[in-house]
This record gives C-alpha cells, sequence and structure tokens, in this order.
C-alpha cells in the first residue's frame, strides 16, 4: 500500500526520536560543560561577591542585564510565530512553530536566572515577590522592575502552558507507537489525549484563544523591558521610541535565532522536505521588514538626538557613534540594519549558507545593540565627574557562556527526545 | 439479557482513510439503529465537525472569566501591596493607578490563560485514560476512527456498515463465542 502523506509526516518526525549517535552525545557532553563552567563561576560569584562583576558606579548593568534583554528578545519570536502568524493563518508558520515555541520557553529560562544572578545575594529573590517578608515590606508595583517581575513570570507561564497544549496531540503519536516504559510516560505526558472530536473541539477553541492572549503578552513583555531603562532619566534611555524600538528588535533578533537553530537542526535530522527553503525565505523576507524598522529606530534616535537641542542627548548620542564604545555601536548598525538587506536578493535567501551566516550576524549584532543601549548612556551621563568605563570580567564571560551553553544543551536535548516539529500541524496544511 | 437502556453493548469502530467518507459514514450512522459514540481523528476537521453538528465550545467562558478575575486582582494587589507601604516614590500617590495597568494587564492575561487552560481541561475531560479503552492507534496516525455501539448480536451488521462505507471495521471486547458471538 503506497505511504499516505500524513504517515510520511509521522514517521520523518518520528526518527528525529531516535536513539543518538556518538556525535549527538559528544555535542551534548561539550554544551554540558559549558554548563558547568557557567555554574562555576556563578558559584564564586555568590562565594565572593558581586564585585566579581565589572560593574561600576556609574555602570551597574552590565553583561548579566544585556543578557537579560538579550534572552527576553530572541524568545519574542517564538510567539510570534506561534501566535501571531497563527492568527494571521500563515500555513508556512506550521513546520517551524514548535522549534519557536521551544525556543520561547527555553530563552525565557535563561532570561530569567540573569536576575538571580545580578541580585548578587541570589537568596534574597523572594523580595520581588509580593509576599510580606521580615520587615513587612511590599513590592513597589510602581517600579518598572516590579512591572518585569510581573510581566516575564506571566511570559514564562503562559509560554509554557501554550506549549505543553500545542504539544498533546504529538505526544499521543507518540505513545501509539511507543512500546514499554516509554509508552507509559508518555501515556501520562499526553493525558490520555485521543484525539476525539470533543477533545478536538475544545482544543482549537482553546489554542485559538491562547494565540489571542500571547499576542498582546508578547507586546507587553519587552516593552516593559523597554521601561527598565525609558522610565529612567538618563540620556539616550528616556524617550517614548523605546517600547517599539525593544519589540521590533526583540523580534528581528528572534527571528535570526529561529534561523540560527532550524538550519542545523533540518540538516541533521533529515527535515528538508518539511522544513522546506521557502519557510526559511520567509523567514528572511520577515526579517528584512524588522531589520528596517530597526534602523528606522536607530535613526530616530539621532534625529531626535539633534532636534531636540538637548546637549546631553546630542553628546551622548554623537559619543556613541565615535567614543570609546564606536566599535560596538557599529557592529550593532552593520549587522542589524545593512547585512539583513542582503535578503533583498532572492540568490541570498535561498541558499543555506547566507542565511545561516546572516542570521549568526543579527544575533551578534542584537547582542550589541544591547550592549550599546545599557552600558553607554550611563556611562556618559549628565555631569562629567560621574563618568566611567566598563568592560565585562571572565567571570561574567564564563556565566555568558554557561547560559549561552544551558540555551543550546536543553534545545540539543528536547530535539532528540520530543517532536520539534509538530505532526498534527504539518497534517493540518497536507494532503492525507 | 438486560433489556434496559444500560444493556451490554459491543464496541465496532470504522477506520476510514478518506475525511470526506468518514463524514458521509457519520450522517449515515445518525439515520441508523446504532449509537455514535465517539469520533476520533488525527487532525481537527471542519467536515467531521460540521457532520457532527457540534456546537460552539464554551471554553471561551472559563477565558472570560479567568481574564477578569486576573483584572481585579492585579489592580487588587497593586493597590494593597502600596496601601501597605505608604510611602510617596518619585512624586506619584501611593495609589498610582496608571502604573497598576501594567500590573493589572499582566495578571489579565495571566488568569484568563489559567481560565483557558481549566476550561479546555474540563470541557474535554482530560486527564483520563477511559478513553483509550476503546481506541485504536493508527487514529493518531493517518485514520478517522469512528467509534459505534450496537446490541452484541448486532456488531457484525454494523462492521458491515462500516465497511460499505469505505471503512475499514474493528470489533471490540468481542462476547464470548460461548454466546453466539463472533470470536
Amino acid at each position: 500500500m503506497p505511504q499516505s502523506a500524513y504517515s510520511k509526516i509521522d514517521r520523518t518526525i518520528l526518527d528525529t526520536l531516535k536513539p543518538a549517535g556518538r556525535s549527538y552525545w559528544i555535542g551534548v557532553g561539550l554544551l554540558g560543560l559549558g554548563v558547568l563552567v557557567g555554574a562555576a563561576c556563578w558559584t564564586y560569584q555568590l562565594l565572593v561577591g558581586i564585585g566579581v562583576g565589572g560593574q561600576n558606579n556609574p555602570v551597574g548593568w552590565g553583561t548579566y542585564l544585556i543578557n537579560f534583554v538579550f534572552w527576553v528578545g530572541i524568545a519574542h519570536s517564538g510567539t510570534l510565530i506561534s501566535a501571531i502568524l497563527h492568527l494571521f493563518r500563515a500555513g508556512w508558520r506550521n513546520p517551524i512553530a514548535r522549534a519557536a515555541e521551544t525556543m520561547t520557553v527555553f530563552a525565557v529560562c535563561t532570561a530569567g536566572l540573569f536576575p538571580f544572578i545580578h541580585l548578587g545575594r541570589a537568596w534574597m529573590v523572594y523580595f520581588m515577590l509580593p509576599v510580606p517578608n521580615q520587615r513587612n515590606l511590599w513590592p513597589n508595583f510602581q517600579s518598572p522592575l516590579m512591572f518585569d517581575v510581573v510581566a516575564i513570570s506571566t511570559y514564562l507561564t503562559v509560554s509554557v502552558m501554550f506549549w505543553y497544549t500545542g504539544m498533546l496531540p504529538d505526544l499521543a503519536i507518540i505513545r501509539d507507537r511507543a512500546a514499554g516504559m516509554r509508552k507509559k510516560i508518555f501515556t501520562v505526558l499526553s493525558l490520555g489525549w485521543t484525539g476525539a472530536h470533543e477533545e478536538w473541539r475544545h482544543y482549537s477553541r482553546a489554542y485559538l484563544f491562547f494565540a489571542a492572549l500571547a499576542t498582546p503578552l508578547v507586546i507587553s513583555v519587552h516593552s516593559v523591558v523597554s521601561w527598565d531603562f525609558a522610565l529612567g532619566i538618563a540620556p539616550g534611555w528616556h524617550t517614548t521610541i523605546f517600547a517599539p524600538y525593544f519589540v521590533a528588535g526583540a523580534i528581528h533578533s528572534g527571528l535570526a535565532m529561529v534561523l540560527t537553530l532550524l538550519i542545523p537542526l533540518r540538516s541533521m535530522f533529515k527535515l528538508k522536505e518539511i522544513i522546506t527553503l521557502r519557510v526559511l525565505e520567509n523567514i528572511a523576507k520577515t526579517i528584512i521588514f524588522t531589520g528596517l524598522i530597526v534602523g528606522f529606530a536607530y535613526g530616530t534616535e539621532f534625529f531626535i538626538a539633534w532636534y531636540s537641542h538637548n546637549s546631553v542627548e546630542t553628546t551622548v548620542f554623537a559619543w556613541r557613534a565615535t567614543g570609546h564604545y564606536s566599535v560596538e555601536f557599529w557592529i550593532m548598525v552593520i549587522c542589524n540594519t545593512t547585512i539583513p538587506l542582503l535578503f533583498f536578493f532572492r540568490k541570498v535567501r535561498t541558499h543555506i549558507i547566507p542565511l545561516f551566516v546572516i542570521s549568526v550576524l543579527i544575533n551578534v549584532g542584537m547582542w550589541f545593540e544591547r550592549f550599546v543601549i545599557i552600558i553607554t548612556s550611563v556611562a556618559r551621563d549628565f555631569i562629567p565627574h560621574a563618568w566611567g568605563l566598563y568592560a565585562p570580567t571572565l567571570v561574567e564571560f564564563g556565566i555568558m557562556l554557561g547560559t549561552f551553553c544551558l540555551f543550546f544543551f536543553a534545545f540539543a536535548l528536547f530535539v532528540k527526545h520530543l517532536p520539534s516539529v509538530s505532526m498534527t500541524e504539518m497534517k493540518e496544511v497536507t494532503a492525507p | 439479557m438486560k433489556k434496559s437502556a444500560d444493556a451490554p453493548h459491543q464496541h465496532v469502530m470504522g477506520l476510514f482513510r478518506s475525511e470526506d467518507q468518514a463524514a458521509a459514514a457519520i450522517r449515515k450512522l445518525a439515520q441508523s439503529p446504532w449509537k455514535l459514540r465517539r469520533v476520533h481523528s488525527p487532525v481537527p476537521s471542519h467536515k467531521i465537525a460540521a457532520a457532527l453538528a457540534l456546537k460552539k465550545s464554551r471554553v471561551g467562558l472559563f477565558t472570560l472569566a479567568g481574564g477578569i478575575i486576573g483584572f481585579f486582582s492585579g489592580f487588587g494587589l497593586a493597590i494593597y501591596a502600596s496601601t501597605q507601604w505608604h510611602l510617596i516614590v518619585g512624586g506619584k500617590p501611593v495609589v498610582a493607578l496608571v502604573p497598576f495597568v501594567i500590573v493589572g494587564f499582566e495578571f489579565t492575561i495571566l488568569f484568563a490563560v489559567f481560565g483557558n487552560v481549566l476550561g479546555f481541561l474540563t470541557q474535554t475531560g482530560l486527564p483520563t485514560f477511559k478513553r483509550l479503552q476503546h481506541y485504536d492507534a493508527r487514529c493518531s496516525g493517518e485514520h478517522f476512527g469512528i467509534l459505534a455501539a450496537c446490541r452484541p448480536e448486532q456488531h457484525r451488521e454494523l462492521a458491515e456498515f462500516f465497511t460499505r462505507q469505505g471503512g475499514e471495521p474493528r470489533i471490540f471486547d468481542a462476547p464470548s463465542p460461548t454466546r453466539g458471538q463472533a470470536p
């Protein structure tokens, strides 16, 4: 009997869950080693104190906050792909929605580590929770930092629930093809899902509401992150453009990370027929759009600094482009706004190597964007005698390496143990 | 043998590769003496939903209720916390509603999602493992499975009905041959 399209989808994706080879476990082992390096550096910081980092007065927020904003940004395109494109009924998002949602979950978890790390005394984290503590103080909900706690916690909770609910039908597929202990585990994980009409009726509705709720949430979360800065009165921060600027940047970096993850994934697991070049091309086209918005935002910041005739703003922005951190600034501009324009050329956006290289460069550029925003404004504040510079220390680099490894470590484990492409959503856009 | 409504039933599933054939079989089954129990499908199907004349899901009511609870909880928490800590910060009043909109908004979304999940679980009855009793694993792959119940002596007829509709019948919990049924 000829194989139907549905069973071909199942077989292709279930093949990715077969026991991994040695090279996979070597890769996972190396990533695990990186995680241990990060954990060791954090332990050292806990024992010695936050002073082992390069943060100083006036630059009080270093790589910990840079990485926090970077990972929250990465998380955003997962929701864009799974929720916003679902509402627009963009069928091309179906092969990549699961990987993007997973990326969101792990990126938010990674981001969530940095406020703990930056606290120094991480055990004081409960001060951020709305519980009366021994000093009978409650969190100040007028503070943007508390907005952040509420927004990121909500985003993590919603993303995990969205991700898990969306995976139920796929977990049932694995259960139905498994045996022994694996079958028992997936029977529990799938909650007994059978694809009964009553289940689909409520599932479709619930999924739609998930998407409808996640869409404003995702926009609010990075807006809230931007207000960590915009509500401060530092030059270069105190601006109304920050919320849309951050949201566009977040989606820009997240889409780039989707390409960075998917290109090796489709190659390693032979998913070329599922994650087609057309899907990657559509991501590249969206990156052109977000890159143009980001470029427009960069230009607007400079324009407003000049147009306002505010000498402090003008000086800070001139210093960004020509001062101590000008290399970081130009890496940011070139990687985020100029290089993505290469995607206008069809030959570039339909070839794997340029797609991958450009996606990595955008990630680099977006990391430096957060560096430029977080460091330069407070390094050149209002009063010249309070100016100062910042450079990350080895401990910070170690923690950064650890968290990057943690993200890829978690993703690598995920793709081998759970379906990285939604079989159900693929079937929805395929004739049986 | 009992004659009441809870008389023993035999379950037969018709497995169809075609969504259209499954939808047609559902319509014909509705006119037959047999009882439609469930329809399993690998994907949500509008054709099957139409054949079953399903009503709109009420999950949205749970979502709405969650959202309303969240809205008031968020504002309530922010106001309560502020009044416990009676300090003027940044020149804003102790109960500053504008910044509390953010807390209220995030809680609205969070609780709406809690309501959504609660609605989904209560309406579908998940987690449950009872449905796996009369279930064919092929339904999560490429088959549309129509589960129907009949009196034990009618199971052959029901199986033939599914065959006529283009499906492959599967008979569950066949009564013992001593009762004159097929093995």
